[in-house]
């Protein structure tokens, strides 16, 4: 067996041990984590530069994704190329898949647990472009996906780049009148033109729908504080606070993290808002200056080790910023422009530069 | 502490009236009373240094280093050479602006003094719109002022408003005759749709790189070249317009840009941050300083120091920097490579700074090349331009007069 195909049982395994909700053992996972690392960094130059600071393997920097390609195996073999939508930078980031397998099982393991804990399948109506429309997006890729695993009927409420309001309140109604609960997933851009869109329509969904929304605006619509977008959305919808989930993905990773709420509600408990990490991936604020997790609940920036990315890099250093709680983590985004950068930062973006 | 429009025109019309004891009042003695406000400001923020360096989020040794350079160059004599040279450039009977509004920027608290000093010792009175992060220096700068004389002092003063305020925006230009404004591009482009017909200094954003000729690390001075670089680096953790982002280094096979970058973390910006730290770094900064050394890493050489990088790369494409004391070194072939990568930046570009061998020919390529507007000047003294040194290519008193003088100024 390939050291590749042997790495890649041991992801499986993984995944599912914690399927069969048997405990998955964390040494076994940071094993992995420094195993693939090791093999990554022969077969990826790029990530074969990184020196290791510490007792952890590198992390490699999102931005790389926007300026290499990022593979354990050749171009010819890409079965898949996810990219970013960016409207934000003129380059955007690659992610080269030979093999979904471990996407796909990663996706579904995740989705089950904490978007359908409570429901074997249910009507689905997603405010994205089917992925016909939009091959190169992971996010549009998983959403097909979910429609196959999890849905008994969908609708793609995004046509031609933009919402067919008629259409979601059409769908939305007959749910209503037929009191079938439905899952209405979609990016936080697209429940922002919903809620502009939709005037006095309101909805009143049956009991066991819920939402998930994703994602930042990157420019795409008007910015929303997201306790606003929550409330807005609850109200529209007619759905309790806890059952809109917030997922947490990107276009270098290959796992999902989701908010805890739903789940929290499944199992009878309480705690604040915060990211459910899947036992295969680990997610640490680091600290900036010598890449080491801080300390205890101190914020740091996410390095997100994802062994479900197999042909690319497990070890990423993203530029969000994060907080460890307890049982999860807490995303706080980028806030850009909330410190001094000096001239050079305008003058970066004025050059077109990083 | 936030004014609403009816304060900013209210100071303004105050600022305005005392501006006429100012301008009865000699030159001379202006230079004297703001030579004097200097000297109290001075002592002024080393009583306040940890409350300055909360406000600015340098550290205190920082904080004090800076005041203590910006301030040395408000002398007597300096402030009469810079009227005599006004004196030259401008048409005599030019008459100085009724007011002028300046908006500060809070990357470098201490740009405000020659925003402020150029204009009062030419008779115009100045309404400043403090920066929100920053009012404690404005504010020393006020009581400074005032505690040197009466005249000077009723001739200044603030406001502070957050700067998405339209409102007070509008007041702060209409009651001026022109807005010299510090700040994004995105500050400038705003403020320039909103101030029609007044005339508006722009400030805008700007790099600054370093450049090292061969000559230079045979040259016994070589140590205190790599510490005077070091220090432009580290002042104002590497904040402001005149701060080298790139370091251009001409590679002998005495000097490679990997054992320039050694000597510069070893020699220069370790011991460098020992004596003046660095600032604590912000998240989101220190997220984008873990993406540009990474992406050092990966396509060249990073090399870490405590607090500080150097990366070794190409000279193009330029990657810049997040500043907070991480700075590319780039090996080029001799200045014309150098110049070459500098031309891209284009008029970005503010300053920069050489060795001493090179300074003469780098000044003479900055001088004929039609697309930069830069000024060069020696390693060491990039972060601490003395009063008259031009802004953005032109005379530190442009703008400052009313119209027959816009038509002789260059």
């Amino acid at each position: 067996m390939s050291a590749r195909a042997e790495l890649k049982v041991r992801i499986k395994a993984q995944i599912a041990t914690f399927e069969a909700a048997e405990p998955v053992d964390i040494s076994v996972r940071d094993q992995l984590i420094e195993d693939l690392a090791t093999w990554q960094a022969t077969r990826i130059p790029e990530y074969g530069r990184l020196r290791q600071r510490g007792a952890w393997p590198p992390a490699l920097p999102t931005d790389v994704f926007r300026f290499r390609r990022i593979a354990a195996h050749p171009k010819e073999q890409d079965l898949r190329v996810f990219r970013s939508s960016g409207t934000t930078s003129s380059e955007r980031s690659i992610h080269v898949y030979s093999d979904l397998e471990l996407y796909d099982a990663a996706a579904r393991a995740a989705a089950r647990h904490m978007l359908f804990p409570d429901a074997e399948r249910t009507r689905l109506v997603i405010l994205a472009p089917h992925e016909d429309e939009a091959p190169d997006s992971s996010l549009e890729y998983m959403l097909a996906r979910f429609a196959e695993w999890f849905g008994t009927e969908t609708t793609w409420i995004w046509r031609s780049g933009a919402l067919d309001l008629e259409l979601l309140t059409d769908r939305l109604r007959e749910a209503e009148q037929s009191a079938t609960p439905v899952a209405v997933l979609g990016t936080s851009f697209a429940f922002v033109h919903a809620e502009d869109g939709l005037g006095q329509r309101r909805f009143k969904l049956a009991p066991g729908s819920r939402v998930m929304q994703t994602g930042g605006y990157k420019g795409r619509s008007r910015e929303v504080d997201p306790d606003v977008l929550l409330d807005a959305i609850g109200a529209r919808y007619g759905i309790p606070a806890p059952r809109i989930i917030n997922e947490f993905g990107a276009t270098e990773l290959s796992s999902q993290m989701y908010g805890t709420t739903l789940r929290d509600e499944v199992d009878g408990r309480s705690g604040p808002r915060r990211l459910w990490v899947p036992p295969w991936v680990r997610a640490t604020p680091v600290d900036p200056d010598t890449l080491q997790p801080v300390a205890g609940g101190e914020v740091g920036i996410l390095r997100i080790d994802d062994t479900a990315n197999l042909d690319s890099v497990c070890c990423i250093q993203t530029a969000d910023l994060a907080q460890r709680l307890a049982d999860g983590i807490v995303v706080l985004g980028r806030a850009p422009g909330a410190t001094p950068r000096g001239c050079s930062l305008a003058a970066d973006q004025a050059l077109g530069g990083l | 502490m936030t004014d609403d429009a009816s304060v900013v025109r209210a100071r303004a019309a105050t600022v305005k009236e005392a501006a006429v004891a100012l301008r009865s009042s000699r030159i001379e003695g202006r230079a004297h009373w703001l030579a004097n406000a200097a000297r109290a400001l001075d002592e002024a923020v080393r009583r306040g240094h940890r409350e300055l360096s909360d406000a600015t989020g340098l550290s205190v040794a920082m904080v004090d280093w800076a005041t203590r350079t910006t301030l040395s160059t408000v002398r007597e004599d300096a402030l009469q050479a810079l009227v005599r040279n006004a004196r030259r450039d401008i048409d005599g009977t030019a008459d100085p602006l009724a007011l002028l509004s300046v908006i500060l920027a809070g990357n470098v608290f201490t740009a405000s003094v020659r925003g402020i000093v150029v204009p009062l010792l030419l008779g115009v009175p100045v309404l400043v719109k403090a920066s929100s992060r920053d009012t404690v220096f404005p504010m020393m700068f006020r009581a400074a002022l005032r505690s040197a004389d009466s005249r000077l002092g009723a001739s200044m003063d603030l406001v502070a408003f957050p700067g998405s305020d339209v409102e007070c925006n509008a007041a702060l230009v209409e009651v001026a005759e022109a807005v010299s404004v510090y700040g994004s591009d995105e500050t400038v482009a705003a403020l320039t749709s909103q101030v029609g017909d007044t005339p508006l200094i722009a400030h805008g954003h700007g790099v600054s790189v370093a450049y090292c000729g061969a000559g230079a690390s045979a040259d016994a001075r070589f140590t205190s070249t790599i510490e005077n670089l070091a220090l432009d680096i580290c002042a104002y953790d590497q904040r402001g317009c005149l701060s080298p982002q790139l370091v251009y280094v001409e590679e002998t096979s005495s000097q490679t840009a990997a054992a320039f970058a050694r000597r510069l973390i070893d020699e220069g910006l370790d011991p460098t941050g020992r004596t003046l730290p660095r600032g604590p770094l912000p998240g989101s900064v220190g997220a984008a300083q873990a993406q540009w050394r990474g992406m050092a890493e990966v396509e060249g050489a990073l090399l870490v120091g405590d607090h500080c990088s150097v990366s070794i790369r190409a000279p193009q494409p330029i990657r810049w920097s997040p500043a907070y004391r991480n700075v590319a070194v780039c090996p080029v072939r001799g200045l014309d490579e150098a110049v070459q990568a500098m031309e891209s930046i284009g008029s970005h570009l503010k300053c920069v700074g050489t060795d001493a061998g090179s300074l003469p020919e780098v000044r003479a390529r900055l001088a004929e090349s039609p697309t930069l507007n830069a000024y060069a000047c020696p390693l060491g003294e990039m972060q601490t331009p003395s009063l008259d040194a031009p802004a953005d290519g032109l005379p530190i008193w442009h703008g400052l007069f009313r119209t027959s003088m816009f038509g002789k100024t260059r």
